[in-house]
């Protein structure tokens, strides 16, 4: 109120509010394709210790392509990092695999089955290492020279990811908007771009309002497969939607106009590439069985029998193969489509209001440790 | 280069935008080429990047992001135009100097796959060997808590507790002490019961637990068939292969689990290559437990035939399919065969009286259960 007393009134009308702004990708496709391919032999060749140097190339990628009010931004993240997370969460999972184990045995002393539960601790720290995960890819995005970072602790976090978790698996899914809303709550007002604070404004109600039918669809989406990839492909894109609407940071506020039907073709693709992948891998083996069959000179209902060994050798050599290119090829199909079209797909549906209020920004932060992509890692969770 | 006189580039009308790495602000400033790159902004303080500092940073095409290892790590200077960028980047002689090259890929493979070699090698030879040399030396107590779990956890399936008919388990525990003596096993290492399921199958727990399933002995005619299972069992318990499967097992799914890290399909894989890893191992343990069964049978001079033909009467005829290489136990019909080589007539006397056959089978009562 007390800004509309010196504003000037009368002769000089209020300049209008500047037209938003919008979030250009100018990723080539053909690029990252060929990043991947490359990256997703070079992760078979080393056993998939490159997965390090691979997803750090794919994020510089989609980072430094990714343009807001005409300037990119950057992923100062390196591989090494990644290594030296993965190998201390390694170094610290160890023991509590061990201590996991041996709590186990007393609690199966006292009760059968008794430790079951205690596999729930292992959620929590999956919880917890999303939380430091964001925290390290956070730390590393830059955008005009000035890096975005958090606060906040990974164990509160996990905390709330548990008994938000807890009441979803009692209500049968129900709760769900409400947990990530409180999530994301938690993870932006802990988020920050230099001096400015982030904040979710997203509510639960909103978000259930939009999908709770999409609630009532998945039992019999579970029972007919050709619903369920719609089903989910729905529920994916008003989640991002919602999610976007809701981002603050400091003044600026994002928007998105991202149409529910926007990933049934995103879906379709990968489960297509999947059909076909497959399709090619028997015949694959077919042709493989047939090849030792006429060359090796065995029966075939001889190849696999016990005595056979020797003469099967041929066969699983060339199973193996063919099972390594087929998951080569799945890998490439989910990191293009899943990964970089959504990505694309989303971004050119954003508008970034109040862009002014970002445009003299001093930095801060810390640079935060790549211990919890280590534990994401060791763990296999994925978050964001 | 002229190093004197400093020279100004053409200036375009593409603008140069630097961001000092303090704050967010875009500065449009002009670039002077001397003995260090001068980036000036109008009313700013001039800035100037030594060239052997000053290497690329990702960028989108057409524009040239620099950045400076002497100046704040996230200021950037951002060249739109081509030219200027071409004459800036011939001035600056370790621009990619960070960057991974085809050597440093090469280095990362050579490194991986030295990884990869020595957790095989880890997986074939060293965890076997780790898994015989330490299972012996696990203190009995910690064994006996891990057989307490699994007891817990096997009466919770196979039923509430062991059976309990006076003159069966007398019967029982006669035909167990034989074995047992003949075995060597300690007095305290070892107890034995039969449970009240159907299933046809007995097992050996850690902490020397033995449990019979009283489908087994439905399935059993005779003492000697009984007995020679129980003595394959007491050989699981002889050569601790309980501690040394716990041992094997955990080691190489944490192994395997490491060195497949994040490829898709890695479960598949993991799963597979542990199943036959395992397998094999699980093999050679049933393997030396037969042996050790054969031994004790001719101890007590009994055949250790009739157990085979009990196992086979069970399980059929198994060769044939991939199952081969992924089963835990040899094929039934070799066993068979090769206990039926290790025939012999019987020089010592009976297990059990007929007697005592008859109550043992009747130890959990004669009811259905």
């Amino acid at each position: 109120m007390n800004d509309m007393q010196w504003a000037p009134t009368g002769s000089e009308p209020l300049p209008p509010p500047l037209p938003p702004t919008r979030v250009e990708f100018t990723g080539d496709r053909s690029e990252f394709r060929k990043l991947v391919t490359k990256g997703a032999l070079l992760e078979l060749v080393t056993f998939g210790f490159y997965r390090f140097w691979l997803v750090t190339d794919l994020r510089r990628h989609l980072w430094s392509h990714t343009a807001i009010d005409g300037d990119a931004a950057e992923y100062t993240g390196r591989a090494r990092e990644l290594l030296i997370g993965f190998l201390f969460a390694l170094a610290i999972l160890v023991p509590i695999y061990l201590a996991y184990f041996l709590v186990g045995i007393e609690f199966e002393r006292w009760q059968g089955f008794a430790s079951t539960p205690l596999f729930i601790s292992f959620y929590a720290f999956g919880q917890f290492a999303i939380f430091r995960a964001r925290r390290y890819r956070l730390t590393r995005t830059v955008w005009r020279g000035v890096r975005f970072w958090m606060d906040g602790s990974g164990w509160a976090y996990s905390f709330r990811a548990m008994a938000w978790g807890l009441l979803v698996f009692l209500t049968l899914g129900l709760a769900l908007p409400w947990r990530e809303a409180s999530l994301e709550r938690y993870k932006m007002r802990h988020t920050h771009y230099g001096d400015l604070t982030g904040d979710f404004e997203g509510d639960g109600w909103t978000f259930f309002k939009r999908a709770w039918w999409l609630w009532l669809l998945t039992p019999i989406a579970l029972l007919i497969f050709p619903i369920a990839p719609f089903v989910y492909a729905a529920f994916k894109a008003r989640e991002w939607r919602w999610w976007l609407d809701g981002i603050r940071i400091g003044g600026v506020s994002l928007s998105s106009n991202l149409p529910s039907n926007a990933f049934y073709g995103v879906y379709w693709k990968v489960i297509g590439w999947w059909l076909l992948l497959s399709t090619v891998f028997s015949a694959y083996l077919g042709g493989a069985a047939l090849l030792v069959v006429q060359l090796g000179g065995v029966p075939a209902e001889q190849l696999f029998e016990p005595g056979h060994t020797a003469k099967s050798i041929p066969m699983v050599v060339m199973m193996v193969i063919g099972y390594f290119a087929l998951a080569l090829a799945i890998n490439i199909v989910m990191r293009v489509y899943l990964q970089r079209d959504i990505w694309a797909k989303v971004l050119e549906t954003v508008e970034v209001h109040n862009i002014g209020a970002a445009s003299d920004v001093r930095g801060s932060g810390e640079l935060a440790s790549a211990l919890g992509e280590g534990f994401a890692d060791g763990l296999d969770v994925a978050g964001f | 280069m002229s190093e004197l006189s400093p020279e100004s580039p053409p200036q375009s009308a593409k603008p140069t935008i630097f961001f000092d790495g303090v704050s967010s602000r875009r500065r449009q400033v002009t670039l002077v080429f001397g003995e260090a790159l001068e980036i000036a902004e109008e009313g700013g303080t001039p800035v100037s990047w030594a060239w052997a500092d000053i290497r690329r940073a990702d960028s989108p095409a057409g524009i040239l992001r620099l950045a400076c290892t002497s100046a704040p790590p996230l200021a950037r200077l951002e060249i739109r135009d081509s030219a200027l960028a071409a004459s800036v980047i011939a001035r600056c002689m370790r621009l990619d100097e960070h960057r991974i090259s085809p050597r440093g890929v090469a280095k990362i493979v050579g490194w991986s796959v030295a990884a990869a070699v020595s957790i095989v090698c880890v997986v074939l030879f060293g965890v076997p060997l780790a898994a015989d040399r330490l299972a012996p030396l696990v203190p009995k107590p910690i064994e006996r808590r891990i057989g307490d779990a699994s007891e817990v956890q096997v009466k919770t399936i196979f039923g509430r507790s062991a059976c309990e008919d006076p003159a069966g388990k007398t019967a029982f525990v006669k035909l167990v002490n034989r074995l047992r003596d003949a075995a060597g096993l300690d007095d305290d290492a070892m107890t034995a019961g039969v449970l009240p399921t159907s299933i046809p199958n007995a097992f050996a727990l850690p902490g020397g637990k033995v449990y019979v399933l009283k489908g087994l002995l439905d399935k059993a005619e005779n003492p000697d068939e009984l007995a020679g299972i129980l003595a394959h069992e007491l050989g699981h318990l002889k050569h601790y292969d309980n501690m040394r499967g716990l041992i094997y097992n955990g080691g190489t799914s944490f192994l395997i689990g490491l060195l497949f890290g994040d490829v898709t399909g890695s479960s598949a894989v993991i799963f597979a290559s542990r199943s036959v890893v395992e397998a094999s191992y699980s093999r050679e343990a049933e393997t030396a437990a037969d042996t050790f069964a054969i031994e004790m049978m001719h101890k007590l001079g009994r055949s250790p035939k009739p157990a085979a033909e009990l196992m086979f009467r069970i399980t059929g005829k198994e060769g044939g399919g991939l199952t081969s290489i992924l089963a835990s136990h040899p094929l039934t019909e070799d066993r068979l065969a090769r206990m039926t080589k290790e025939d012999r007539p019987a020089s010592g006397p009976p297990l059990l009286t007929d007697e005592e056959w008859q109550s043992l089978k009747l130890i959990c009562g004669s009811g259905k259960i």
